[in-house]
């Protein structure tokens, strides 16, 4: 920082003083102008200065330095010394050519070719007939004494007008072209780049106008003749070129932090798709990318970039990896290569998304962890169920069952001990009750749990469901013996898919179709009923929710008038 | 008739050979478990008739009962066994069928307590037939089949075969029908030939026209 202003200073002390000394007899005769030559002088060193520092940039900035300072040497000629008011003859534009070079290279790090061309063209132009206009005048056209060394090879006032005409028209000519290249990279540039150089082209076309008005002013007016006004006119324009290059790198900075910031507000509980909107927009880049290399990524997304790999082949974009502290790739960012040109900003905005980035893998990790423990503990929940209801059944079954066909044998073996009409009557009542007891704790024992299904499995459970039922129900259930949690679970799901068959489609027949590949069950329930089956009912849903708790799906179609199809896939690995 | 019980629950078991000796036959042995009664049966020189076996015993507590009806089919040919269980589910039926197609009987402990029919039951199993609880053949009646043979049999045939199933003789379809026992012959021998089942073997055949019954189910 102290650096920073210690250069300004020298630069400016050292900037003020050329300028001073170079226009020392200016500031006697035409003192406005002398000013703004100073302003310029100036100004373009101490720009020169700061621009420095930014990458790739040192040349424009040692360009911008050059056309300050030759700025004011431009004037040295009002000295009366000969070999300046010469200098000043064949180089007093080389300010300008150095100025259009900068204009057109900036913020880039090479010309293109037909700014190239324009430049060798207008240098060779420009110095060509001012060497010309040189060699055929004598000093006193030029307002120095007629004593003065001057490099006359051939004295011609007519011919040296010709060329000093022809030399100003051409320069005109050049300012115009030069408006047209400005336009044209304004034209061809996009994204940040054009936020950049906007102030800096029209600064440019202000400065060409200007170059380009002076050249036709000195055309039309003899040298004597020519108003100093339109000098300060064109300095005072020139003054927009520093100020321009301050503009933009100012706009540089603030663009950085607008996207900082952005990113900084995304990156509270932001996924990997708003992280790479933020980005987008704050790079103003619609072809940036990110693609996620954290573990647990969907296949998805890693399909989708699979997909997507064919555009990004074309080798030139930039490609970052965004890593965690420990230096482990999480994520890859491909962007505009014009971005190069950014790279500290584009750095930033890729560090201060890696930071959401992390963060956004970290909570999508951390919830789908969260999801696997509620829906391990769902699946604990319903298998402890589960495992109660088989007990329960079996405590029914060899407890209550097995004691009441004891006593109902009793009852029986009394009837043949007595010979009492009465208590042979009462007795065989009471039997039969209990009979009716044992139908009905024999129906809650397989509601409650099918033994069945611990037994044979789902085939024969299933074949019994069948028989209960008042339609044709067609089977197809291999014998294969799963986890006690998936058949109860596939089995609640065709007693539930049966009994709606039944009660609400009006079917005639229904299949029932079981697969086993080693990793998964599907089954699919189809009638041929009336369809249009409602969203699922409580039964359905409670049946979802017991499928979903162990990491299956259950989907239901059901076109009105053509049957319900229920298909349901349970892993079973 | 000498029986033998396999039943795991004490109360019951003794209500059982309680209700059973009141009726006249003879309990030589008595189990709690299916291998404690094929001990019993080894150790005594004097075979049972039949033996009673429950579905559900230890120690797996699962389909004891049918795997013990296969051991002693194989070591006691002669023993006619009957299955009781509490379990009105098909499926058992027919997987105890599957092992034992002869002598064999499955009955529901419920009607256990209708003493003539278990009697009657216990009997025709003695003498090799095959005995379905009505609880169970109706069940299979009911039951929508995939398109079998059983399929090509009319109402009336049907209704003979259910009967059969049902361990009747002609004589006791006859009545049961309110047909004369030359009809429920001629229904029978139409059963055979549409089951496609050897005229010759008359009484295999019965037994084979229950089983094809029952399995049409499976």
């Amino acid at each position: 920082m102290r650096s920073m202003w210690l250069t300004a200073a020298v630069g400016l002390l050292v900037a003020g003083t050329i300028s001073v000394l170079a226009q020392w007899p200016v500031w006697h005769q035409n003192g406005d102008l002398a000013g703004v030559n100073a302003a310029v002088t100036v100004l373009f060193v101490l720009t020169g200065l700061w621009l420095r520092r930014e990458p790739g940039q040192r040349a424009v900035a040692w360009a911008l330095i050059a056309a300050g300072v030759l700025r004011s040497l431009d004037f040295a000629d009002a000295w009366s010394s000969s070999p300046v008011a010469v200098y000043d003859l064949i180089f007093g534009a080389a300010d300008r050519v150095i100025g259009a070079w900068a204009l057109l290279r900036y913020p880039n790090r090479a010309l293109q070719k037909n700014q190239r061309i324009f430049l060798i063209i207008l240098v060779v132009w420009m110095f060509s007939l001012r060497t010309l206009i040189a060699v055929t005048s004598l000093p006193q056209w030029d307002g120095q004494p007629a004593t003065a060394w001057w490099p006359t090879l051939y004295a011609d006032l007519s011919l040296n007008n010709l060329l000093y005409n022809v030399d100003n028209y051409g320069e005109a000519v050049f300012g115009v072209t030069m408006l047209v290249l400005l336009v044209m990279r304004l034209v061809q540039t996009t994204g940040l780049d054009r936020i950049v150089i906007t102030p800096v082209i029209m600064a440019g076309l202000a400065a060409a106008v200007a170059a380009g008005a002076s050249a036709v002013t000195q055309g039309v007016t003899s040298l004597q003749t020519t108003p100093g006004g339109i000098y300060i006119a064109e300095g005072c324009l020139d003054l927009t070129v520093p100020i321009a290059f301050v503009v933009a790198a100012t706009q540089r900075t603030l663009l950085l932090r607008n996207i900082t910031g952005l990113i900084a507000r995304i990156s509270a509980g932001a996924d990997v798709e708003a992280i790479r909107g933020a980005l987008r927009g704050a790079l103003d880049d619609p072809t940036l990318e990110i693609i996620d290399l954290s573990a647990d990524a969907g296949d998805a997304e890693a399909a989708e970039a699979a997909g997507d790999a064919p555009s990004w082949e074309s080798g030139d974009r930039i490609v970052e990896f965004i890593r965690t502290e420990g230096g482990s790739p999480i994520a890859v960012v491909l962007a505009d290569p014009a971005l190069e040109r950014y790279r500290s900003l584009f750095d930033a905005a890729v560090q201060t998304s890696g930071l959401a980035l992390q963060n956004a893998q970290i909570q999508a990790q951390a919830a789908r962890e969260k999801l696997d423990q509620v829906r391990a503990s769902r699946s604990r929940i319903i298998e402890a169920t589960d495992a109660e209801r088989r007990r329960i059944e079996r405590d029914l079954h060899d407890g209550v069952q097995q004691h009441v066909l004891g006593l109902a044998a009793q009852l029986t073996a009394a009837v043949h001990r007595t010979d009492d009409p009465a208590a042979h009557e009462a007795f065989l009542e009471a039997r039969d009750g209990l009979r009716e007891v044992l139908a009905k704790l024999r129906d809650l024992a397989h509601g409650i749990h099918p033994a069945v299904l611990t037994q044979g499995g789902l085939r024969p459970a299933l074949e019994d469901v069948a028989e209960r039922l008042p339609l044709r129900v067609q089977l197809t259930i291999p014998a294969t013996r799963l986890s006690p949690a998936v058949e109860a679970t596939a089995y609640y799901v065709a007693c539930e898919a049966l009994a709606n068959a039944v009660k609400h489609a009006q079917a005639d027949s229904v299949t029932v179709t079981v697969r086993i590949d080693g990793t998964e069950l599907t089954m699919a329930i189809a009638d041929d009923g009336v369809g249009g089956a409602q969203a699922p009912g409580r039964g359905l849903s409670n049946i979802v929710d017991r499928v979903g708790a162990f990491d299956g799906e259950v989907t239901v179609v059901s076109p009105a008038g053509a049957g319900t199809r229920l298909e349901v896939r349970i892993p079973c690995g | 008739m000498r029986l033998a019980i396999a039943e795991d629950s004490g109360l019951f078991r003794s209500s059982l050979t309680l209700l059973l000796e009141a009726s006249g036959a003879q309990v030589i042995a008595s189990a709690a478990s299916g291998s404690e009664l094929l001990a019993a049966i080894d150790g005594d020189p004097g075979q049972p008739d039949v033996a009673i076996l429950d579905i559900r015993m230890p120690p797996t507590f699962t389909d004891e009962g049918i795997t013990t009806a296969a051991r002693l089919r194989r070591l006691h040919p002669t023993v006619g066994i009957l299955a009781l269980s509490t379990y009105a589910e098909t499926s058992y039926a027919s997987q105890l069928l599957e092992i034992v197609s002869t002598g064999v009987g499955y009955l529901l402990k419920d009607n256990v307590t209708d003493v003539a029919n278990l009697m009657d039951s216990l009997a025709r199993v003695a003498a090799g037939e095959t005995v379905i609880d009505p609880t169970i053949v109706r069940r299979l009646l009911l039951r929508d089949r995939r398109p079998s043979r059983i399929d090509a049999l009319n109402e009336r045939e049907r209704a003979v075969l259910r009967h059969m199933a049902e361990g009747r003789s002609n004589l006791g379809i006859a009545r049961e029908l309110f047909i004369s026992p030359r009809t429920v012959e001629a229904h029978v021998t139409s059963i055979f030939t549409r089951l496609g089942l050897d005229q010759a073997d008359t009484e295999n055949n019965r037994v084979r026209a229950v089983l094809a019954y029952l399995r049409s189910a499976d």
